[in-house]
């Protein structure tokens, strides 16, 4: 590089070198050809190759060392184990280094522009070409194009050239790696590029047609390079180019990552992710459209105006968009024809039965998954909110996954889930920024203050991380991750625990994020945060882990309409299943290897696997009860007011775990119970699952006790020896008993098994108080009973229903003493604002800005101001506890109406429980915001706090859409007393 | 079957207390040449090469080449427990998964046995290309370590610049900033304090302090440390270990650049 030139490029500087059982450092000269062909064949290599751009003098001196240079032999998975022996004096592009300033600034891309000229000039090239060569080639896919293309017989010249630029891609990379390889790499590139452009899929780009694509482009390195240097011109000049050219440099730069690489770039220029792309584009193609390939293309270049990414996203919506109008008119058609299946689904069917799998695959059939498989999907979700578009992205990364990989299917789910494993198990990620900083900044040779500050701007750790890569250079291109070696990160990062840990925690994610490139480190960075926030409900997961699982299986033929029913009958099974048994570990595999028609028998509840408990809709009263269930045989019980708890046995007793509502262990925190249970248990029982209540009780008094008194127990390593609060379980519900699940029993049958299988025993275990009445006065006075016995009121269960694990049912309403006095329910709340404290309360946060939670968006909608209902130690301890939670600014993630901002933000951690007067309609607060009105969301009133509420976690708050179900049911009731109570009266 | 007995054997423990905080698993290749070790830390920033030849050992038999993965940490374990004048052998055979050390007093009079255990260590294995250096830098093992600690109090990156007047460290930090510069100095009395600089072209590569720092832990092992500077490329600092090999480092340059580094250069 010219002594001029600054290099910004992160390179490696050296090269591997075979193993020294290998033999001699260097391939033969003659096995040049042969190692030619085999680099190109492997997607990885080739786009090392990419990576380096070279100038003019870099191009001669590769000429020449290409001449003598001692090639290098790329393996299989593309990993280059060439070498060579010369050094090289200049670094290496990295990939990281472009995808980086492809999602920074504008303005910093401007800058790159000059000092890295080359890369933009070859990723303009390809840009360029990528669209001369769809549209010359009109609708082939580029693993067609390819063979169409004589392979040239490479002469040696060329071939080292090849090689060499190909070892020192990474290496040395520029080096001399210059700009003949650069050429290439376009070239290799450019097909690529095309194949995007024309069919979308960065899978197919990547997939087979490597070899060809990359011959095909060897004869014409210089005049490719002439385009680049045009392209590059032209780049300085105008923005929409450079943007065009920097979002094309990705794929030119990424070496192994050719999915994600591909897939950025097809984001940008297509519009979603690969898997979608490829299903979007060819859609549009079925329809016959061709004219809009090349359009969107363009488009997409064009879109990628503004952030990189946020082009990308932007394309990605006009793309779907598009679909989504094309799509309309076919789909509300059918719809009509198909009962059960809505037009989505069959529209998406339609999509699966186009879809070629192969080219959606990026990797070698039986090698590991590349990381940047996952993270290029997830930019493709990130990019949309349509949760049929989510779910068809998900769909074709998994298929792609199950076609080549399925080993790597579980992995994958997993870090979907953004979990690292069962949530029984209660491994979980959620590392602290400080050590994400720290972390970030050791790998990155950037300061921690400068982090935390753009952290602080940016309000998102996985932007800066990704963003960041760039102070140090590296002296060697660590290999691209791999789905399942991030997964077995995590896990270790999840588990680390005792002396050091922290040091290996950051040791371990320093790992990571070094052998990360483009948009990996954004990703790596929050699933340890332990939040993806890219829209990706589990319900979205499980539908497309079931459709994916289908298609593989069965096929996508059939007719579309037999798809989709057969698609949503998948989909159902699927989340029937995890409902009853939530965890991938037995889920994933028994997908993978057997017929989904099998798959309701082997994956099935037991003892150890704890379900989401089924929860109860709230209520006005009980003449609202009596409609709801009118006709149908109901019973009600006490509401006790503790711990939900879901007590396994196993082995008569031996086996004793307890979970919590959020399946987490609760077993160490009760080792009271543990102890007494085997004494609970009848004759003959030797596996039960017990629903109930753990309540605080008093034993002298015989008398429970509030559920604060319960919350002063401790959480961990509780000794027998220590407890001062004693407990009583009071049970209603057995879901499983002696080997036999019991969820799909009716309530009458599984009482009965629990009445069977557990011996009340005063002041330990009880059954829960229970009724049976249709007599309303009756009802009331039960009411009235269950509040004077401290619980919280009654539970009202339809006789005949099965047990529905984690659904708030019709089939079980709760009727709480609140209602007798206005509001139907309390609310679980999470504080995320702050007003300072006056007069008396100056020092402490005076009052609160509350939000609900909505899974759909993954974010948190405000409801309510709250500065009532404290105690003044109250006030203090819960300013001390949210203190260091408070933020610079809000999170991306909050929805507040304007001028809401309150003093202080606050990081969504604490759950309170309020109790308000009523609900109402606000133009201002944001809860169930278009839910019930266009544009407005709705606000409680007069709300107090009840109680901190430690059990749950903030996205277990209260929802936004169970905000508008209580406002409609109170608009019901209002309606029902008269005109006065309109609801819309505030 | 290897057999490789060395008389000056707290050498080994010097070489491995100065590389096992940079890297903690290493493989050593053993062949007819002699041994080496080369590993890139962590964050693939640094990377040590080390070689000991075959002819510094009073006996060396290696029938194969072999490689052996060993934690560097573990390494360091067992050969703190030999004496300082201890001759140590090695015995490995060619498909074990142990390596045997056996440490033997000048006296005679005590003998110790170790085996430590191999593991399987994935690593690629790096050319590294020889190189015309625009200036080479020989200096006293000990001033690089003391410009190396002084300039880390202040800041966590340095500037070395090699020009006609000599070899200047520069850092800067909340603090302030700290320049340290080295002339050359062939008149010393001692040849240990003589500085020789030798230079083709001027250079000026920044690094991460806190690598070179490290690299520091090696200055028991010689007299003299030179480094290689030249632009765009890793800087080598190597230690000569008289008579039987070297230990080098290199370590890749930070980029300089004002829009990304100007925020972090904070004054």
């Amino acid at each position: 590089m010219g002594p001029g030139a600054k290099q910004r490029d992160i390179s490696s500087f050296f090269s591997v070198k075979p193993k020294p059982e290998g033999g001699a450092a260097g391939a033969q000269p003659k096995d040049a050809a042969k190692e030619a062909k085999r680099a190109a064949a492997a997607p990885e290599a080739r786009k090392d190759t990419e990576a380096g751009g070279g100038d003019g003098r870099r191009l001669k001196r590769l000429k020449r060392a290409g001449a003598d240079a001692a090639p290098a032999p790329a393996d299989a998975a593309g990993q280059e184990e060439g070498l060579e022996d010369a050094m090289e004096e200049e670094g290496a592009p990295r990939g990281g280094e472009q995808q980086q300033q492809q999602q920074g600034s504008e303005q910093q891309q401007s800058k790159d522009a000059q000092s890295k000229g080359e890369q933009q000039q070859q990723a303009g090239a390809e840009g360029q070409q990528q669209q001369q060569q769809q549209q010359k080639e009109g609708e082939g896919t580029a693993a067609e194009e390819a063979p169409q293309q004589p392979p040239p017989a490479p002469s040696p010249g060329k071939v080292s050239r090849s090689e060499a630029s190909q070892a020192f891609g990474k290496l040395f990379a520029k080096a001399k790696a210059g700009a003949p390889a650069g050429g290439k790499a376009k070239a290799a590139a450019s097909p690529a590029g095309g194949a995007k452009g024309k069919a979308g899929g960065g899978g197919k780009a990547a997939g087979a047609p490597s070899p060809k694509a990359a011959e095909q482009q060897q004869p014409s390195p210089k005049q490719q390079r002439q385009e680049g240097e045009e392209e590059r011109k032209e780049a300085e000049g105008e923005e929409g180019e450079k943007k065009g050219a920097a979002a094309a440099a990705p794929p030119a730069a990424a070496s192994a990552k050719a999915a994600r690489a591909s897939a950025s770039a097809a984001a940008d220029a297509v519009g979603s992710g690969s898997g979608s792309d490829d299903e979007v584009e060819e859609e549009v193609e079925e329809e016959g459209e061709e004219s809009s390939g090349p359009g969107e293309d363009e488009e997409g270049a064009g879109g990628a105006s503004g952030s990189a990414s946020a082009g990308a996203g932007a394309a990605a919506k006009k793309a779907a968009a598009k679909k989504a109008t094309k799509k309309a008119p076919k789909g509300s058609k059918v719809a009509s024809a198909v009962d059960g299946v809505g037009s989505g689904a069959i529209e998406a069917a339609a999509r699966y039965a186009t879809v070629d799998v192969d080219k959606l695959v990026t990797w070698p059939a039986g090698a590991p998954v590349p990381y940047g498989h996952l993270t290029a999907t997830f930019e493709a979700i990130a990019g949309t909110t349509k949760r049929l578009e989510i779910i068809a992205a998900l769909t074709g990364c998994f298929r792609a996954i199950l076609a080549r990989s399925p080993s790597d299917l579980l992995p994958a789910v997993y870090l979907c889930s953004n979990r690292v494993g069962p949530p029984h198990e209660g491994l979980e990620l959620g590392v602290g920024d400080a050590i994400l900083i720290r972390a970030l900044a050791e790998n990155t040779g950037r300061k921690e203050a400068a982090l935390k500050k753009e952290y602080e701007e940016a309000g998102d750790l996985g932007a800066v991380a990704a963003a960041s890569r760039s102070a140090q250079r590296l002296l060697f291109k660590p290999k691209p991750l791999t789905l399942a070696a991030v997964f077995a990160g995590f896990r270790e990062i999840a588990t680390a625990a005792g002396a050091k840990s922290q040091e290996r925690k950051r040791g371990l994610i320093g790992k990571l994020l070094v052998s990360s490139q483009g948009e990996e480190p954004g990703y790596i960075i929050r699933s340890l945060q332990g939040k993806l926030r890219i829209g990706l409900a589990e319900q979205s997961l499980l539908a497309a882990l079931a459709h994916a699982a289908s298609l593989h299986k069965e096929g996508a033929g059939g007719g579309t309409l037999a798809l989709a029913e057969r698609l949503a009958a998948a989909e159902a099974a699927v989340k029937q299943v995890y409902s009853e048994c939530p965890s991938f570990d037995r889920l994933v595999p028994a997908l993978v290897d057997h017929p989904l028609g099998e798959l309701e028998g082997r994956v099935t509840f037991t003892p150890g696997v704890p379900v989401k408990p089924m929860l109860a809709k709230a209520t006005n009263g009980v003449a609202e009860v009596l409609e709801k269930f009118s006709g149908c045989e109901f019973t009600c019980e006490y509401k006790y007011d503790g711990e939900r708890c879901q007590i396994h046995v196993q082995q008569g007793g031996k086996v004793v775990a307890l979970y919590s509502r959020n399946a987490e262990d609760q077993t160490p925190k009760f080792p009271d119970v543990v102890s007494r249970l085997p004494g609970w248990l009848a004759e003959g029982v030797d596996s039960v699952v017990i629903d109930g209540e753990v309540v605080a009780y008093d034993p002298a008094t015989k008398t429970i006790k509030p559920f604060q008194i319960l919350s002063t127990r401790a959480r961990k390593d509780v000794e027998l020896s220590d407890i001062k609060v004693s407990v009583a379980v009071f049970a209603f519900d057995c879901l499983y008993l002696n080997g036999r699940s019991l969820l799909h029993a009716p309530l009458s049958e599984r009482r009965a098994a629990l009445y069977g299988a557990v011996k009340a025993k005063e002041g330990e275990v009880g059954f829960a108080t229970a009724k049976t009445s249709r007599d309303v006065e009756e009802l009331a006075a039960f009411l009235n009973e269950a509040v004077a016995a401290s619980t919280e009121g009654l539970i009202v269960k339809t006789m005949h229903d099965v047990y529905q694990p984690s659904r708030r049912s019709n089939h079980w309403l709760k009727l709480k003493k609140d209602y007798l006095d206005g509001c139907g329910d309390t609310f679980d709340v999470v504080p995320i604002g702050a007003y300072y404290g006056k007069g008396k309360r100056s020092g402490v946060y005076g009052a609160y800005l509350l939000a609900v939670y909505d899974p759909d968006s993954e974010g948190y909608q405000t409801i309510s101001k709250l500065g009532t209902g404290f105690s003044e130690e109250q006030l203090g301890a819960l300013a001390e506890a949210l203190r260091p939670h408070a933020l610079a600014g809000p999170r991306p993630y909050y929805q507040f109406g304007e001028g809401q901002a309150p003093d202080v933000w606050l990081d969504p951690v604490a759950v309170w429980e309020v109790k308000a007067a009523d609900l109402s309609v606000s133009p201002v607060h944001q809860a169930a915001r278009g839910l019930v009105e266009p544009g407005k969301g709705i606000s409680i009133r007069f709300p107090r706090l009840l109680r901190v509420r430690e059990d749950k976690s903030p996205e277990d708050a209260t929802t936004a859409a169970q905000v508008a179900d209580m406002y409609r049911a109170q608009a019901v009731v209002a309606a029902q007393r008269g005109p006065a109570g309109d609801g819309d009266d505030d | 079957m290897l057999e490789a007995r060395l008389v000056q054997g707290s050498m080994l423990r010097k070489v491995v207390d100065a590389v096992k905080d940079l890297v903690s698993d290493a493989n050593i290749d053993v062949s007819s040449s002699g041994f080496s070790l080369q590993a890139m830390d962590t964050s693939h920033v640094s990377l040590i090469a080390m070689h000991l030849r075959a002819d510094a050992f009073e006996h060396f038999r290696c029938d194969r080449p072999m490689s052996m993965g060993m934690s560097l940490a573990n390494l360091a374990k067992v050969l703190k427990c030999a004496g300082s004048d201890d001759i140590v052998t090695l015995k490995a055979n060619d498909d074990g998964d142990t390596v045997t050390f056996m440490f033997e007093s000048p006296k005679e009079d005590r003998v110790s046995d170790f085996e430590l255990k191999l593991m399987d260590i994935d690593s690629e294995h790096l050319g590294i290309p020889d190189t015309d250096y625009c200036a080479t830098v020989t200096m006293p093992a000990g001033e690089y370590a003391r410009i190396c600690k002084d300039l880390s109090s202040i800041g966590d990156t340095v500037v070395i610049s090699a020009t006609k007047d000599g070899v200047k460290f520069t850092t800067s930090g909340d603090v302030g900033t700290a320049n340290v510069t080295v002339r050359q100095n062939t008149t010393a009395d001692k040849k240990e304090d003589q500085t020789i600089i030798d230079l083709k072209e001027p250079v000026a590569l920044t690094f991460a302090l806190r690598y070179l720092t490290s690299f520091a832990k090696a200055t028991p092992l010689a007299t003299h440390v030179t480094l290689s500077m030249t632009r765009e490329l890793p800087v080598m600092v190597e230690y000569a270990i008289q008579d039987m090999g070297h230990l080098r480092f290199y370590l890749a340059p930070k980029i300089e650049d004002e829009d990304m580094e100007g925020e972090d250069e904070a004054p």
